[in-house]
């Protein structure tokens, strides 16, 4: 194409967007975001995918930004490029623990129940392994001039495994039956605030709007794959999801046993014929413990494990049979210290015991150098409107012993509770022995995860009412739930209790920024005020881990713990 | 003897209820509730209020366990918390899995054991003997999921001989479902061999040394009808009595085995149904491992009484 065409074809897609996408164009055609966000960022807004695709290449310079975000990636080693698979068989998976409680769209909480579920039914977009959203059942998607209302065009022609045809009304309603506080729908902390009940209207059979309590400009994230409860059923959906698994999805389930597996057949009436599953069939064995399907993967009875930690399976980490797909994530732990409470009443103590914690030797030691380093904020390194030009905290004794003698406190006893989970027990160990260098006498009480999250409500949980303590938070594709329910002053997940107006206000400014430029502004400033306060310390957050056989080709993950294998098979020649 | 079994199921009874206020209460007494345990820590108060309604769990205890307890009268279960799923849709096809490993297993371990314990009291002191009786006694004294890992390493991972896994796949033939099972039922040999063959090596010996033995060696018997007629029928009483009381063990104490090799079984089901909060699923398990406790036990008992024409329970020699 000509330079000409090109000018001729940037300024007609120019000429139909909004003024919010052309903001957008803008920024990416004077440097300041790079490709990635851009696409990124762009899908968010819901322009559609090849305009971005024409527009990235058009108007790019390709050069990066200081601000970066161009190393954010996601995926770390994301298992290549599409490879050639033959087609047919039947791809064995395995899941720890698998699902653990009933499969329920509205209700279901872990990590077992999402995978499963995402593999016969859809969500309006799919979050990919890249963050980007991916259109799936809806088209595209407009927010108005604040972000306070957005319009989803529903895909037309699309039909549930039972033959009925899927509308705009089955969306509104599925949207409806989250939002509800009557159905205790688990999406209703991520609603909280932001769509309330009998939010989303049908307007037409291919129209959903969704009128938000106040502008939100990552909402489209949080009606996409990300928010793994937004699955859409059908309208008539009574609540016994798991005899059929009705939905839209490229999988139809054929066999399910609760607590042992779970096997599906190809939907070759999917939708989206590009995605049709080049396999036949796919079976997925639950596993209770990691270490058995650890053993499963190195035995050859599964070719897939759909996630490992990094802690429970070094074995595989080296071994030359077996590829490991690694995905940077927002998975972190936050190290609650109570604002309101001796001797973390004084920020001084507080930034001290962060300035205590040698990260690097917790990401080697804990995790193999598969994690990144936290810089005590909930913006993690794979989120694009985090600003890396924030410097990092590293070890400073010589400083934290310094803030504790100003703040007068030596010797001081605290007991750090958490839970008998992952690296939880190792992590308040070391954390013991990081308090003891600067005086602090941290004593760890780890109990099993119910007692320590209670009754998950402030005054009936060692978790929301200790001095201290670890709290193990899963992956989410943008922020905002981290930063408004761990630490504004209502936050309902706040065990810091920390209380601070200019948070709030901060990320307020964070949450209705509907461009990345203000994002990433608001950033800053939230970044800079949590490295100064430190009412949590995030060490690290660790990468989401993925293995396969080395004759399987083509598996995607996301660090929610869904997983594509659309185009997945054995490859050819294996 | 009628008299005998009618005490002992009226005191089974006793003992089953007892045992289901004891797991119900305690059960209930650890922190944490069950909405919040199914839901998670990060769902809404809204969420979990409005699922421990749905589930009942909201209601005083006493009032929980007596609809429990009714509900056992009429034949039903309850709904398991987490799957929500009938408790017996779960329970038996566990139990039937936990019964095929126990039988596996003692297919191999009986003959082996007493062969093995008779052997050496026949050879009483020599190598032969030590061989078998320390030999026994060490393999014991090697937890089961130890001899799990050392046979996973060796068979599984190394010669690739057997899978890693017991689950075997649905509609399996015997033949594949025992090849899946030999992993975890060796594990169990290994444990109860040493146990079962010192009670046979045992009660051999006392019996080589009983009064009849040495009358039917001097009346002129040939070894192997001695053996047979007077040794083995006397010296096997302890024995059978104690394998009849492993069936208990066997049926629901397997937790650690049936957690490393995936093995759907009762004690794998009393472990999830504990650590979620499950508490119909629990109460139901340990009722059903206490049954097949107080049943093992009773047929020990019958058994021995009818193996050995001295013994006559519950005071029936009169």
């Amino acid at each position: 194409m000509s330079q000409r065409e090109t000018t001729r074809r940037v300024d007609a897609i120019r000429a139909g967007s909004s003024e919010l996408e052309n903001h957008l164009i803008d920024e990416y055609d004077a440097g300041h975001i790079s490709r990635r966000d851009f696409v990124r960022r762009g899908t968010v807004i819901g322009m559609s995918v090849p305009i971005i695709g024409f527009l990235a290449s058009a108007c790019g310079t390709g050069k990066k930004t200081s601000t970066g975000g161009a190393s954010t990636g996601t995926a770390v080693q994301a298992g290549g490029k599409e490879v050639q698979v033959r087609p047919g068989g039947t791809l064995k998976l395995g899941m720890s623990p698998g699902p653990t409680t009933e499969i329920d769209p509205i209700k279901v909480a872990d990590e077992g129940g999402l995978g499963v579920m995402s593999q016969s039914g859809e969500f309006l977009s799919w979050s990919d392994n890249k963050l980007q959203l991916q259109p799936r059942l809806a088209e595209s998607w407009k927010p108005n001039a604040d972000g306070s209302v957005w319009t989803f065009k529903i895909r037309q022609g699309v039909k549930f495994h039972d033959g009925t045809t899927m509308t705009a009304n089955d969306v509104a309603s599925s949207m409806n039956a989250l939002s509800d506080p009557k159905n205790g729908s688990n999406a209703l902390s991520t609603f909280a605030g932001v769509l309330s009940k009998d939010s989303a209207k049908a307007v037409d059979d291919s129209t959903v709007t969704f009128e938000l309590d106040g502008p939100n400009g990552n909402f489209p994230y949080l009606v996409s794959s990300d928010n793994y409860n937004a699955l859409i059923v059908p309208a008539s959906f009574s609540g016994k999801w798991e005899k059929t698994f009705p939905g839209t999805g490229p999988w139809k389930m054929e066999r399910y046993t609760p607590n042992s597996g779970i096997s599906y057949v190809k939907n070759a009436d999917y939708w989206d014929k590009s995605r049709v599953p080049k396999l036949d069939r796919q079976e997925v064995k639950f596993y209770p413990k990691e270490q058995a399907q650890i053993l499963a993967m190195q035995s050859g009875e599964v070719d897939v494990l759909v996630h490992f930690s990094p802690t429970g399976g070094r074995a595989l980490l080296n071994d030359p049979n077996i590829t490991v797909i690694e995905l940077r994530s927002s998975v972190h732990r936050e190290v609650h210290m109570r604002n309101d409470k001796a001797p973390f009443n004084d920020k001084r103590v507080r930034q001290a015991m962060a300035l205590a914690v040698d990260r690097k030797a917790l990401v080697n030691g804990l995790f193999g150098g598969k994690a990144d380093i936290g810089n005590d904020s909930p913006f993690a390194p794979v989120f694009p409107t985090t600003d890396k030009s924030v410097p990092q905290r590293e070890q400073d004794l010589a400083k934290a012993k310094a803030l504790m003698q100003e703040a007068g406190v030596n010797g001081a006893s605290v007991e750090l509770n958490t839970w008998d989970g992952f690296e939880l027990s190792d992590l308040a160990q070391l954390l013991q022995t990081y308090g003891q260098k600067i005086g602090l006498r941290l004593t760890p009480n780890v109990t099993d995860a119910g007692t320590y999250y209670g009754d998950a409500v402030f005054g009936k949980s060692p978790w929301l009412d200790s001095t201290m303590g670890i709290t193990d938070y899963g992956h989410r594709g943008v922020p905002n739930l981290f930063l408004t329910a761990q630490l504004t002053s209502k936050g309902v997940w706040n065990a810091a209790h920390f209380r601070n107006p200019t948070y709030d206000g901060l990320v307020k400014e964070y949450v209705q920024a509907l461009d990345i430029g203000a994002q990433r502004a608001a950033a800053k400033k939230i970044q800079v005020l949590l490295l100064d306060e430190t009412p949590n310390i995030y060490p690290y957050f660790y990468f989401f881990l993925t293995s396969t056989k080395k004759n399987v080709g083509n598996v995607e993950v996301s660090a929610m713990g869904h997983y594509d294998i659309t185009k997945a098979g054995f490859t050819t020649g294996s | 003897m009628a008299k005998f079994i009618a005490k002992r199921v009226a005191l089974g009874l006793i003992t089953l209820f007892l045992l289901s206020v004891l797991v119900f209460f305690m059960a209930n007494v650890l922190p944490g509730n069950v909405g919040r345990r199914v839901l998670g820590p990060f769902a809404s108060p809204q969420a979990v209020a409005a699922l421990n309604h749905q589930l009942g769990t909201d209601q005083p205890l006493v009032t929980q366990y007596v609809d429990q307890m009714k509900g056992y009268l009429k034949g039903d279960m309850g709904t398991t918390v987490a799957t929500r799923q009938p408790v017996s849709d779960v329970l038996w096809p566990a139990l039937w899995r936990s019964a095929k490993l126990a039988i596996l297993a003692f297919i191999i371990v009986v003959p082996l054991s007493i062969l093995g314990g008779v052997y050496a009291a026949l050879h009483e002191g020599s190598l032969r003997d030590r061989v078998i009786t320390v030999g026994g006694l060490s393999a014991a004294a090697v937890p089961d999921f130890v001899w799990a890992v050392v046979l996973l390493i060796v068979f599984s991972l190394g010669l690739g001989l057997l899978p890693s896994t017991a689950a075997f796949p649905d509609g399996s033939g015997v033949l594949t479902q025992v090849k899946y099972l030999l992993l975890p039922a060796f594990c169990l040999v290994f444990v109860l061999f040493g146990y079962i063959a010192r009670m046979a090596r045992a009660g051999t010996i006392e019996s080589l040394d009983a009064d009849y033995t040495r009358t039917a060696v001097i009346k002129g018997l040939p070894q192997r009808a001695v053996l047979r007629r007077h040794v083995l029928r006397n010296s096997l009483l302890p024995t059978i009595a104690v394998i009849a009381t492993q069936v208990g063990y066997l049926m629901g104490g397997l937790v650690v085995i049936e957690l490393i090799f995936n093995y759907q079984g009762i004690g794998q089901m009393i472990f999830r149904a504990a650590t979620q909060k499950d508490f119909p699923s629990l109460e139901a398990a340990v009722l059903v491992v206490g049954v097949v406790f107080l049943v093992s036990t009773l047929i020990a008992d019958i058994l021995y009484s009818v193996l050995n024409p001295r013994v006559r329970l519950g005071g029936a020699e009169s």
